[in-house]
């Protein structure tokens, strides 16, 4: 309780200092502030898909629903947060590129995670009994896990990026001024927080519906 | 029970004989994919007309007719199984990994047929300039062997949910993605004259890849 209106206050917070307290990257002008909004929900799209994965190959060595509760809803978390990276690069590419859809590498790879995200969910829609869509959903995450980080390999060979190298961006951070930084890291922290308070809650949720159905 | 006999070479191989010769009894799935494919590359082939200046773009169309007929078709194997409420038998005799496996063989030999059909069709229709045989041939080998083994995975996923014709295309395709990125990429590189080293590397790192996946995979697919 206590911790939930922390979590707020904290983003709240630094949300007003990225707009008011932070300066501007003088090339990207107004659209640096994307970068505390938009790099965090990435990172937080690939942190709940890990997550998804990783429960999902310990539902299948365990056979503990819970896994599945897990798997599940990190999926589901990390497709609103895998549309709002999305939509806010979008936005960024317009007003930096000039289009809003480029098939840059990195427009490509987040795409793939929306379809990797989007076919998840549709298999589990598509399956009645909690076992078997456990069983075969993990089965699914499992062989998405191998194909994730070959497209990351491939893609780039294809097209050229014109996407600012994401955190770690050397010879950026040494011209970068420390209070974007303080923002940035204040951020992506609240982010990952909000994931997993958001992800407890769905977890839970999905407990009591299970304890619902079986009585 | 499946025996540890069950699992062997041989129950795999008689898988393997068991669905070619299913197949040959009515050559349903064989006649509706050779149609769709032959489809598909009508409709391309109409649309753009012959584009032997472009081999860019006929690395990308190749791969995506080769890619639907794959779709069309690869789920079959298993569908048929829950269509025909066989697959209870099936498991009684044989291994979930030996069938699996039997069944991936059954879905190479399908699409090399399918292919034997579809790419000699699609050089000659399209005006396509001769490609330099090695890579190519190799690019296709390589590409067949990641999108089958990807697919029917997928096809045995599918088989047992609701809606699974359509489920199959949407599904599978994050899984096929990177083969068909990485093998227009080859194929355009062949007909440019460039190098494909990279992309058979690539190619054939995520076929040994998604094979062994498959393989650890293969014993969770059934098992109420």
């Amino acid at each position: 309780m206590i911790l939930r209106g922390l979590l707020l206050l904290w983003i709240a917070a630094w949300i007003v200092a990225a707009f008011l307290w932070a300066p501007l990257v003088p090339v990207l002008g107004p659209t640096t502030r994307v970068l505390y909004f938009h790099i965090p929900s990435a990172w937080v799209t690939v942190l709940a898909l890990g997550w998804s994965m990783v429960h999902s190959v310990l539902y299948l060595r365990s056979r503990n629903l819970e896994h599945d509760h897990q798997a599940a809803a990190a999926a589901e978390i990390g497709l609103l947060f895998c549309v709002a990276a999305t939509i806010s690069g979008s936005l960024w590419a317009k007003a930096m590129w000039g289009a809003y859809w480029n098939w840059d590498p990195r427009e490509t790879s987040i795409f793939f995670l929306l379809l990797v995200y989007g076919a998840y969910l549709a298999l589990r829609s598509a399956i009645d009994q909690p076992e078997r869509r456990a069983r075969l959903s993990a089965v699914y995450s499992a062989i998405a896990f191998v194909s994730v980080p070959f497209l990351v390999f491939v893609v780039p060979r294809i097209y050229f990026t014109l996407h600012p190298d994401p955190l770690i961006n050397t010879r950026g951070k040494i011209d970068m001024d420390p209070r974007i930084r303080v923002v940035f890291f204040a951020l992506l922290a609240g982010f990952t927080a909000l994931f997993f308070w958001v992800q407890s809650v769905r977890v839970r949720v999905a407990r009591l519906e299970r304890r619902a159905e079986e009585r | 029970m499946p025996t540890e006999a069950s699992s062997s070479p041989a129950a795999v191989w008689a898988i393997l004989r068991k669905e070619c010769r299913s197949e040959w009894r009515t050559r349903y799935g064989l006649n509706a994919a050779l149609l769709f494919a032959v489809t598909s590359l009508t409709s391309v082939s109409f649309a753009v007309g012959r584009l032997g200046d472009r081999p860019d773009v006929l690395a990308a169309l190749l791969w995506v007719v080769l890619l639907f007929a794959a779709l069309a078709s690869l789920s079959h194997t298993f569908v048929r199984e829950v269509e025909g409420r066989t697959m209870t038998l099936l498991r009684l005799v044989a291994s979930p990994t030996a069938i699996a496996t039997g069944k991936l063989l059954f879905n190479l030999l399908f699409l090399a047929v399918i292919e034997l059909v579809t790419v000699p069709l699609f050089l000659i229709l399209m005006g396509a300039p001769t490609p330099s045989w090695g890579p190519f041939l190799g690019v296709l080998v390589l590409g067949s062997l990641a999108l089958g083994t990807g697919a029917t995975l997928v096809g045995a996923i599918i088989a047992q949910t609701r809606g699974r014709a359509a489920l199959f295309a949407g599904v599978s395709f994050p899984i096929l993605l990177p083969v068909v990125a990485a093998a227009v990429s080859a194929t355009r590189a062949q007909w440019s004259g460039g190098s494909v080293a990279v992309e058979l590397r690539l190619l054939a790192a995520y076929g040994v890849a998604l094979l062994a996946a498959s393989l650890m995979l293969y014993d969770h697919l059934w098992e109420d």
